[in-house]
This record gives structure tokens, sequence and C-alpha cells, in this order.
């Protein structure tokens, strides 16, 4: 089965739950498989699975979950395409807290991030999709991928930050 | 010396900033030559060189401990029972 441990990581990350990433990547095995005429010979397969697996989370899944209300993208975006970006404080973080991160601190900060935001990191972080693989996958323009990347990223840092502080790795020298 | 041309341009022709060129770092939404370009500035941007070194530890770290979840042993088999019911029916 192609592909497999790539999307039963990407159901598990976005339902959180491994009887629901099962259902999700067997569901979308089943409509790939239905709906194999719809694939673009020389295009992505990988890319297209991922597609058909955010659509029937989006549809099937979500509506049952009580995910928390969404972003206001339009917010977001305006401040991050605006010239506020470069001067935003990067959070205190060290390459060193991050080293004795051997836990679960990382995989529990990416999963405390909404569920776009998350997607993005693991499409781009984990599976090394291109901002036009990403853009077809989730369905919404380039720009947008770019700058919710981008702000992903910086969530992600903030999240890591405080566990270190928690942890107190920052108190330490310096 | 004169410092080579930035590879790293806006669609209105202007540079990027340090901070557009290494999301494009991230990303890996560069060419070569952007690359190469990069490498050299983080020479002479301590910046750079600390955030670039700070969020590749994190896409690493990503990569080493969010990848490894465990396919059910049961998926496949599953997968491949019902897709063999479809045939058949």
């Amino acid at each position: 089965m192609p592909h497999i441990r790539s999307m039963y990581n990407f159901g598990f990350r976005l339902t959180l739950d491994r009887d629901d990433a099962k259902d999700l990547v067997q569901d979308t095995y089943l409509k790939a498989y239905r709906f194999i005429e719809s694939f673009q010979r020389g295009t992505n397969a990988k890319a297209w699975l991922f597609r058909i697996l955010k659509n029937s989370f989006i549809n099937d899944y979500r509506k049952k979950s009580k995910e928390p209300s969404k972003v206001d993208y339009q917010e977001v975006e305006a401040y991050y395409n605006s010239e506020e970006v470069d001067r935003q404080i990067t959070p205190d973080l060290r390459v060193e807290s991050l080293k004795d991160m051997i836990g679960d601190e990382i995989s529990n900060a990416l999963n405390a991030l909404d569920v776009d935001f998350r997607t993005v990191i693991i499409l781009s972080d984990l599976e090394e999709f291109k901002y036009e693989e990403m853009a077809k996958i989730l369905d919404i323009p380039i720009g947008t991928v770019r700058s919710r990347l981008h702000r992903a990223r910086n969530l992600l840092k903030e999240k890591l930050s405080e566990y270190a502080k928690s942890m107190g790795y920052n108190k330490s020298n310096l | 010396m004169t410092k080579p041309e930035s590879p790293f341009l806006k669609q209105d022709g202007t540079k990027c900033s340090c901070m557009d060129m290494l999301q494009q770092m991230l990303d890996s939404e560069v060419t070569d030559e952007q690359r190469e370009y990069f490498k050299q500035h983080l020479d002479h941007c301590m910046p750079c060189y600390k955030n670039y070194d700070l969020e590749m530890t994190i896409k690493e770290l990503l990569k080493s401990k969010c990848c490894g979840s465990d396919v059910p042993s049961d998926l496949l088999q599953e997968i491949q029972m019902q897709i063999t019911q479809k045939i058949s029916s």
C-alpha cells in the first residue's frame, strides 16, 4: 500500500486519535480506489492521497469533533503581510534547550497547535511538500500557504519556548 | 570586494529581507544559487545564523520525533480486504 506510513501519521496528527486515524486512512484508500480515474497520470500520487485524506477529515470527521473555533486568517494574514513581520520578537528559545527535549515535548507542541497550523507543518517539514503541492492539497492560494506556514512556525516556537521555560532550561547560564 | 548581487528578489524587483530569505530556505523553496548565496550570507549575519540554526534544529526534531506513529498491523489487511470485496462485488 503506497505511502501508508505517511498517511497514517497524517491521519493521527489531524485527529489525535489512533482509531479515528485508522478509519480515516481506510476511508482514504477506498476513495482513492473508487475515484482512481480522477487521478492525473504523471502528477504526485502522494499529494493526491493527502488531499483525499484532508477532505475526508474536513467533511466526515471535523463536523463531529469539537475542534476549537477557527482562527481569523484574514486578520492573521493582514498582520503577516505587513511590515511588522521583520520586527517581530523571536521567542526566547535556544538550541541547547531543544537538544534537551528528548521526550514527547516536540510532538505535544505540534499537537497543541490549531489543526490548520499543524497541517502545514506536517506537510512541509515532515512530508517535504512544496508550496504548489500544499496549495493543491489544501485548496488555498500559494501566498496563503506561505503566510500560514510562517505563522505556524512561530506558534510552534512559542509553544516550545513555554516548555523550555517550564522545565527550567532557560534559567541556567546567560 | 563588492558583495554579490542577491538572487532573492521580490516581485517588484527589490531585495528580500533576511526574514524572507530564511523562510524560503526553511520551506525548501530555493534554487541552488539562492542556497549558495544564503550559506555565504550566514557567515556575516549573526541573527540569520542563529535563527537558521534554531529553525533547522526544530525541523530535525520534528522529523525524528513526529513521523514514527506505527501503522496498526491490521489496517493494511482491512483495506486490502475491503478493496478485494469491492472488486468481486
